[in-house]
């Protein structure tokens, strides 16, 4: 979260004579990161970033604490001020008065301190203008003098607080609950809230909700220009349920990213005293009620223990005991020593961040300075890297720049689809792993083919160019029972030329990854054309499958040209995959090249010619395709013998004898 | 007399075949216009047996006081014949090349190129600047157990991280042991799994991966891609990481770059850090040309979150926090790539569009 906080506010609980430039640079270092500066001419204002952790941060005290700890360090002398959090309920004297509250808090787990006073004979009306000039130099929209005086306590102190209109919950009953769901409240900035149930609210005894705790008052118990008696409220609240309505609701007020991340119980008690106090200054406020305090678990300080050489082997260097007492104590731990050992309390601000002695080295080190840290590289050392993901990297590697250099471009897509896109490949959405909380249809189930994406990729470029040749190597996820799923990388092709392309495309990667030898077979695979298709084996292990898209899913994805598809199962192309192909030694003696022209016959395609022919002849060493043109096949036989050279005579008997086998 | 006259006639026969000869190769030699031509002239009369040789050859029916007129009168038409086909090829050549005519601004045979997905470039850079210093490249499930996203990493069921606006849930009945199935939304998953696969520390590793976060604008999409290095080992230190992480920038970023580590906050990292490098552009200046640099705060770039590695993620990794410590940090792969390219897409969506003018760009 980001605050923001002036100079001068800061200079009213910090002694330093550093300017606003320093702060930003000194603190930036070591603790909360100062974004930016503003100039406004008497004063300065930052714009502060606090991580979740460091709630206690989030105000001109937090700031202060922190600048004591760490200026010191850049030579800036830097000390906390008499100031409003060291307040007690003492300085109250004993509170009474004619106004009561009926207070009722069904769980106490939903608030872990509750405290309110009624304060009566306030007069509305501006607040004083140093109040209004530094909210406005916030940010904080200056309303009147008893909203500004909440909003300024948030400010200084990081802890919110609200004021109600005593006068307009007529019972004076305080009932702290969770909502049912679909409950609404009205808000004070007038909106209607339909409540997810489970949220911290108030209810005013006649069943109307005047509260969304932690978030947002409401409309029904706003302070008012003739408003006369104030409940000045503050609470610490349950942050996950803060967190969760704020969420659900979508009400991100800045109460309830304070709350959200929990808040010290201790901070309440000088929060209201130095609230009564300036609403006695400012607004004329009598205080008009018992003090009630419902706080069943008060904070007892915890203790870490570390030593010197805790924080060293941490750091790298040595720290001495001086610069951790100056460090902690800045920050507001107590430190004893025992023997070599430190002891530190915790202050409650830290309690909820501060839990080990990490925690301790953490602090130490980062005012200390990670930029006065040297840098090193530590000892390389061999470890071993699995072989089968060497071995994946190394060819994922491969065959993409393979294919970019062949000219496909790779596509990247998301790892989850839509059940329409699954639905237009003919594939069922409900047989896929899906999200539970999707934010877009879009992105729902779980891909189990790359496919369907490279379908919608097609159809996405239609008409951006006229040759299209894509590729994506990704995972797919296949569910498995009371299992994390088996992600398994696939490589999809898609173009839109031809049948042969797609295959040749597969047929020179696998060449260039010096795979010989892949079965193909015809298949009946629902996705594509049922006589363009066919599926891919190495030694009987299954590769993939390619063809061309079946028309109906064509249509239904509204593309105008076929498009022509393959898709393998990338761990069989590492299996099969060598460095180098086998060596076949060179044969000495002559190879004599025949052709041979057949017609084009269903019943007998070219796999089946080859099997006859190499069956046929002890000399047939290749077979290549010319060409194919309408319906005759024009194909050229080598022939050679291992041992002797061969006679052209004795080629075209061979060649002779294949054409008996062969359908003419 | 005789003698004097057989002399003379020998004398006015050869100087008739001289000149024959000369004005034969005269006439033929303007008939060459091509290389093959000349090749074949040239052969006729300078070749094995051509018409020089076969005059020279008759020098032993010379008579013996005229052998050296002869032979130096031969050698003379010899040399004439040389220097005139040498210039005759010249001309012949300088002639085809005249004729010669090509466009050299028209464009070459077009040759096939794709492109791979500037992601892929990325990982592979990455990849390489950290194997140099013994670190492996390893890969982890996408879809995970919350107690490797969470659990071991410190982040226990109630922190915000964990709820459904932060992390994508996978619809599938949660594990008794591991609790539910969800998407890593970082590469920080990986560390405990490392730490059991390894057992006992040095752990080197390097983790690139797709993550997944429900966030979808101009700047977030719901699936990127993180860089994740984790290192364990005895004696290690804030300093290590320092000095890994100058090492990368100086290498990824070039040589001139400078780092520095801020305080932060992560759960599975104590202390934890944010990342900032030198901005490139103004030169870690903050300033360009006297106004204020539009790329970065104040001279520095934020690269991202690292740490020296929590207690309790050693733990949840079987590894003893006394005797071992270690640093991690993860980085997002689209967004350091970018920084160092300089190239501002200001609509990330546009990685994971398929659109093929931007993937035939890489």
């Amino acid at each position: 979260m980001n605050i923001k906080i002036t100079h001068n506010w800061l200079l009213d609980y910090l002694e330093t004579p550093a300017g606003p430039y320093d702060l930003q640079k000194y603190l930036s270092l070591c603790g909360p990161s100062f974004e930016r500066v503003f100039d406004h001419t008497n004063d300065y204002s930052f714009d502060i970033e606090v991580t979740a952790n460091r709630v206690d941060m989030a105000s001109v005290l937090g700031v202060a604490q922190e600048a004591q700890a760490i200026l010191p360090r850049f030579n800036i002398a830097a000390q906390l001020k008499q100031n409003p959090s060291q307040l007690t309920f003492k300085e109250l004297g004993t509170p009474t008065g004619e106004k009561k509250l009926e207070i009722h808090l069904t769980d106490p787990s939903l608030c872990s301190r509750f405290a309110a006073i009624v304060l009566s004979d306030i007069k509305i009306g501006p607040a004083p203008d140093y109040i209004r000039e530094r909210l406005r130099m916030c940010d904080i929209k200056s309303i009147n003098n008893v909203v500004d005086i909440s909003n300024y306590l948030m400010v200084s102190l990081g802890q919110p607080t609200h004021m109600f209109d005593y006068d307009k919950l007529k019972q004076a009953k305080m009932t702290m609950r969770e909502s049912r769901p679909g409950e609404i409240v009205k808000t004070l900035d007038e909106k209607e809230i339909e409540l997810p149930g489970g949220d911290i609210v108030m209810e005013d005894g006649e069943g109307n909700l005047f509260d969304l705790c932690g978030i947002m008052g409401g409309d029904n118990s706003a302070i008012s220009p003739d408003t006369k008696n104030v409940i000045l409220f503050v609470q610490t609240y349950n942050k996950r349920k803060i967190r969760r309505t704020s969420m659900k609701t979508g009400q991100r007020t800045i109460a309830a990213t304070y709350f959200e991340k929990g808040l010290d119980e201790e901070r309440v008690e000088p929060t209201l005293v130095y609230g009564v106090q300036l609403l006695q200054k400012y607004a004329n406020a009598k205080i008009n009620s018992p003090l009630y305090d419902i706080y069943p678990h008060p904070y007892t300080p915890k203790t870490i223990s570390f030593t010197l050489h805790d924080i060293t082997r941490i750091m790298g260097v040595t720290v001495s005991e001086k610069d951790v007492n100056d460090i902690l104590g800045g920050l507001g731990f107590g430190l004893k020593k025992e023997g070599d050992t430190f002891v530190a309390t915790v202050p409650s601000h830290r309690k909820d961040d501060i839990e080990i002695k990490a925690d301790i080295v953490e602090e130490v080190a980062r005012v200390w300075g990670y930029h006065n840290l040297p840098n090193e590289i530590q000892t390389t050392t061999y470890v071993k890297q699995p072989k089968e993901l060497e071995q994946l990297f190394l060819l994922q590697s491969k065959v993409k720049y393979f294919l970019k250099d062949i000219g496909l471009h790779e596509s990247m897509n998301y790892s989850m689809v839509s059940a329409e896109l699954l639905q237009k490949c003919g594939l069922d959405p409900y047989a896929h792993l899906a999200l539970e909380n999707t934010i877009s249809e879009e992105t729902k189930y779980f891909r189990q083919s790359l496919i369907p994406s490279l379908v919608k990729n097609m159809k996405d470029n239609q008409g951006k160019k006229d040759v299209l040749k894509l590729f994506e190597l990704a995972k797919v996820y296949l569910p498995r029972n009371n299992d994390l799923p088996d992600e398994q990388y696939r490589l999809a092709i898609a173009v839109t030329t031809d049948f042969s392309d797609v295959k040749g495309i597969v047929e020179v990667l696998l060449r260039d990854l010096h795979i010989h030898g892949f079965q193909i077979k015809r298949s009946q695979n629902s996705l594509y054309a049922p006589h363009v298709q066919a599926e891919l084996f190495l030694n009987e292990e299954f590769l993939g499958t390619l063809g061309q898209l079946k028309q109906a899913y064509q249509l239904s994805n509204g593309i105008e040209k076929p498009i022509f598809i393959a898709e393998l199962h990338f761990q069989t192309l590492i299996h099969h995959y060598r460095i180098v192909p086998l060596y076949q030694a060179l044969n000495p003696y002559a190879v004599i090249k025949l052709d041979l022209t057949l017609p084009c016959n269903k019943k007998q395609d070219f796999s089946e010619i080859k099997q006859q022919a190499f069956a046929s002849s002890e000399f047939l060493r290749t077979i290549d395709v010319l060409s194919q043109y309408q319906d005759k096949l024009t194909l050229r036989f080598y022939f050679a013998a291992k041992d002797r050279n061969l006679s052209e005579q004795e080629a075209k008997n061979e060649l002779e004898k294949i054409k008996k086998n062969l359908l003419q | 007399m005789f003698i004097d006259n057989f002399r003379l006639r020998f004398y006015i026969l050869f100087m008739e075949s001289i000149q024959q000869l000369r004005s034969q190769f005269q006439q033929e030699l303007l008939s060459i216009s091509t290389l093959t031509q000349h090749e074949e002239i040239s052969i006729k009369y300078l070749g094995r047996s051509g018409s020089i040789n076969t005059l020279l050859k008759t020098i032993k029916d010379v008579p013996l006081e005229q052998k050296k007129e002869f032979g130096a009168t031969v050698n003379g038409l010899k040399k004439e014949i040389e220097h005139a086909l040498e210039e005759k090829k010249q001309q012949v050549l300088s002639q085809t090349e005249d004729a010669q005519y090509t466009d050299v601004t028209l464009p070459g045979t077009p040759y096939a190129r794709g492109s791979v997905h500037l992601v892929t470039i990325a990982i592979e850079e990455i990849s390489r600047v950290f194997s140099k210093l013994g670190f492996n490249r390893m890969s982890y499930p996408e879809i995970e157990w919350e107690q490797y996203s969470f659990e071991n990493l410190n982040m226990p069921p109630e922190h915000p991280a964990r709820d459904d606006f932060e992390t994508f849930f996978v619809d599938h009945q949660p594990s008794d042991v591991f609790g539910k199935m969800i998407l890593s939304p970082h590469t920080s998953s990986g560390q405990t799994r490392e730490m059991q696969r390894v057992q006992k520390p040095p752990i080197r590793m390097i983790n690139l991966a797709k993550c997944y976060r429900p966030n979808w604008d101009a700047s977030h999409v719901p699936m990127f891609h993180q860089f994740e290095g984790l290192c364990v080992d005895t004696g290690i230190t804030i300093s290590h990481l320092k000095g890994t992480i100058d090492y990368f920038a100086k290498e990824f970023f070039g040589a001139n770059r400078k780092t520095r580590i801020r305080p932060f906050h992560f759960q599975f990292t104590e202390p934890s850090f944010e990342v900032d490098v030198s901005c490139g552009v103004c030169d870690g200046t903050g300033i360009i040309d006297g106004t204020k640099c539009k790329i970065c705060k104040s001279g520095w770039l934020e690269l991202g979150g690292a740490g020296m590695v929590h207690p309790n993620v050693l733990k949840a990794g079987g590894i003893d926090s006394d005797v071992y410590s270690g640093w991690a940090f993860g980085f997002g792969i689209e967004r350091t790539f970018m920084m160092k390219e300089g190239l501002n897409l200001d609509d990330i969506r546009v990685l994971y569009s398929g659109d093929v003018r931007f993937l035939e760009q890489f």
